[in-house]
């Protein structure tokens, strides 16, 4: 499964627009798309500042509904923060979105939070995560969330880090997150080239790349070279 | 998930963080009754920080506003505000639980100097978060973190205040989780950060309580405080709460008016929202993107406010009210003048609150925080001045 991420809106409507079509007719099997939030503590300097830049001016999810959709069976996800909906509405979102999205991932959201969106009546599936620091018990506790996969954060830090994904730490707590869960478990943070690609493949079930994508995004051309480049 | 004061607060971090949480609230939860932590706490409070603070008649203001006005004296501790109360607390607990480097936000800069001021004292390696119109601003502060031994990292993103730099040190936590603890300066955050800083901050609603059960023998009528995060706040009033007849204000920062962008009055003018690490009152845009803030003074220009005040705001036991800059600078002006103490501006939001009210509080009892001294806002004041050609 390769994933790739693209911040909605940025670095204006068109260019996404035309980005997000790219990535449709892509090798890529699925999409997360960032709903900006101008707080972003998950998010390292480049995606943090093209998040602050469309914050700053605005944009209306509801547009971004319309546009996200590919129609030819790719899977798509949201990425945000917690606010982004719990301020539009966890129902209202859930309505809005249900039949475009495979799943929500949400920076802000641990696993044990869950439960409060779902309780207040969101719908839609929340991916869980699983990191260096997550523990038996919190391993143990995957294959009961509604998300289709697990979400790994391979290194301790925030997206766009510097990762080697040949290490065997990261191979060892892949494969005891495996050992817990019949989900696919995807890694992501700090992927970058064709090279760590080709690592990741060799011993997980898929990656997703965000900050190099969002570094791009702002030069079609040079967006395009590289989604052909990566996925293949 | 954990840390609800009613529908507020919670854990809304990411997912690398929970780990770490837990671990803290275990060894707070374990040391907070732990005799041999409690008591090397208490000496370094009473023969360190200087606690307990005195409660003071201020007779000139009550003479003027014919009422009785106590003061408790925070700004009379090491380092000049409230904040080290907590700042040892945290400081012993992550000694405890064996972290070497210890991590913290300023605003106004005084949670900064109390962290640095910990660092030195148990020899804790520290690195301290400010936006960069903050160090600008409080720029004695910075100096004297850096001459403590701390690491300042100005932080040049955002609204460049003290949002940024409680993410930046989220960010740095998410990190170096492994070694580092972060000592949250305000009652904020995700569990169990607001319980924590609570605790350690009420200490000063204990001895203000301890002082009129002896010394007065009745309890004051009105208990006011400023409320930016709500550390010193909720340190007080936690020592009333039981008391119905002890009327609780907490004031917010009313700034140049209450449109936004203006203000940082999470309460009165903002909306229920998830905001680093926990839900509450935050002041946001329509489309939930968290809003500038405003207030002359740094420590309570934040967009949110601790759960537990959202809390108490909802179960009616707190009133939350504001003062804008000016009536927090009469305050400021009036203390000084007629008492001979120059009050913080955080604290003088609470001053201004009585002297604009004071028909209210006519033959009451009142007692108001002075959380912090104002030496550090003496350029702030200059500045003030010289706009308004005084």
């Amino acid at each position: 499964m390769k994933g790739a991420y693209i911040l909605a809106d940025y670095p204006y409507r068109d260019l996404f627009i035309r980005e997000f079509e790219y990535l449709c007719r892509s090798k890529v099997d699925f999409i997360e798309v960032g709903l900006p939030f101008n707080d972003p503590v998950a998010d390292g300097p480049i995606i943090a500042k093209a998040s602050n830049e469309v914050a700053e001016k605005g944009y209306n999810i509801d547009d971004i509904a319309d546009i996200i959709q590919c129609n030819n069976g790719k899977k798509i996800y949201i990425m945000t923060y917690s606010n982004i909906i719990y301020n539009y509405g966890l129902e209202r979102f859930s309505k809005r979105f249900e039949s475009i999205l495979d799943g929500v991932i949400v920076a802000d959201l641990p696993n044990i939070g869950h439960e409060f969106f779902i309780k207040k009546g969101f719908s839609i599936p929340i991916i869980p995560f699983a990191t260096p620091e997550s523990r038996e018990k919190d391993l143990k506790k995957l294959n009961g969330f509604n998300g289709g996969f697990v979400y790994f954060i391979g290194i301790r830090g925030i997206t766009g880090g510097e990762v080697d994904f040949r290490s065997e730490n990261i191979k060892i707590k892949y494969n005891e997150i495996k050992s817990f869960t019949d989900k696919k478990v995807i890694i992501g943070f700090g992927v970058k080239s064709v090279d760590d690609v080709s690592t990741i493949l060799s011993y997980a079930d898929g990656f997703v790349i965000g900050t190099e994508i969002v570094k791009r995004q702002d030069d079609f051309e040079e967006f395009k070279r590289y989604v052909d480049k990566i996925y293949l | 998930m954990k840390g609800f004061f009613g529908e507020f607060g919670g854990q809304f971090v990411a997912e690398t963080l929970i780990p770490a949480l837990d671990q803290l609230e275990e060894a707070f939860e374990r040391f907070k009754n732990d005799e041999s932590f409690i008591s090397e706490l208490n000496h370094l409070l009473n023969t360190y920080a200087g606690r307990p603070t005195p409660v003071y008649f201020a007779r000139n203001l009550s003479n003027m506003y014919r009422t009785k006005v106590y003061l408790k004296r925070e700004d009379l501790l090491h380092t000049g505000a409230h904040k080290i109360n907590n700042t040892l607390g945290q400081g012993l607990l992550a000694k405890k639980i064996g972290k070497k480097r210890v991590i913290a936000e300023t605003g106004a800069g005084q949670h900064g100097v109390a962290t640095a001021t910990v660092a030195a004292l148990l020899g804790l390696e520290c690195t301290i978060y400010m936006g960069k119109i903050d160090a600008e601003r409080q720029e004695i502060n910075v100096r004297r973190m850096r001459l403590l031994g701390a690491e300042v990292k100005v932080v040049d993103e955002g609204s460049r205040t003290l949002k940024d730099a409680v993410s930046a040190a989220l960010r740095d936590w998410i990190k170096n989780v492994e070694t580092t603890h972060y000592v949250l300066g305000s009652a904020l955050g995700p569990h169990p950060f607001p319980t924590i800083v609570a605790y350690f901050q009420s200490v000063i609603g204990m001895e203000t309580r301890k002082f009129f059960e002896k010394e007065i023998k009745s309890y004051p009528d009105y208990i006011i405080a400023c409320v930016g995060g709500g550390s010193n706040s909720i340190g007080i009033f936690k020592g009333f709460l039981d008391i119905e007849s002890v009327n609780l204000i907490g004031v917010e920062a009313g700034g140049m008016s209450s449109r936004l962008g203006e203000h940082a009055m999470s309460i009165n003018h903002g909306r229920l929202g998830i905001f680093q690490g926990s839900l509450s009152f935050v002041v946001q845009r329509d489309d939930g993107q968290i809003a500038p803030v405003h207030s002359i003074s740094a420590g309570l220009d934040y967009a949110g406010i601790g759960p537990e005040h959202a809390y108490l705001h909802s179960t009616g036991r707190v009133k939350y009210l504001s003062v804008n800059d000016d009536e927090a600078m009469k305050g400021f002006y009036t203390l000084t003048k007629y008492e001979g103490i120059l009050p913080a501006l955080e604290s003088s939001h609470a001053l201004g609150y009585f002297i604009k009210n004071y028909e209210d509080f006519k033959n009451k009892t009142i007692v108001i925080l002075l959380s912090g001294r104002g030496d550090k806002d003496m350029g702030i004041v200059a500045e003030y001045e010289k706009n308004r050609g005084l």
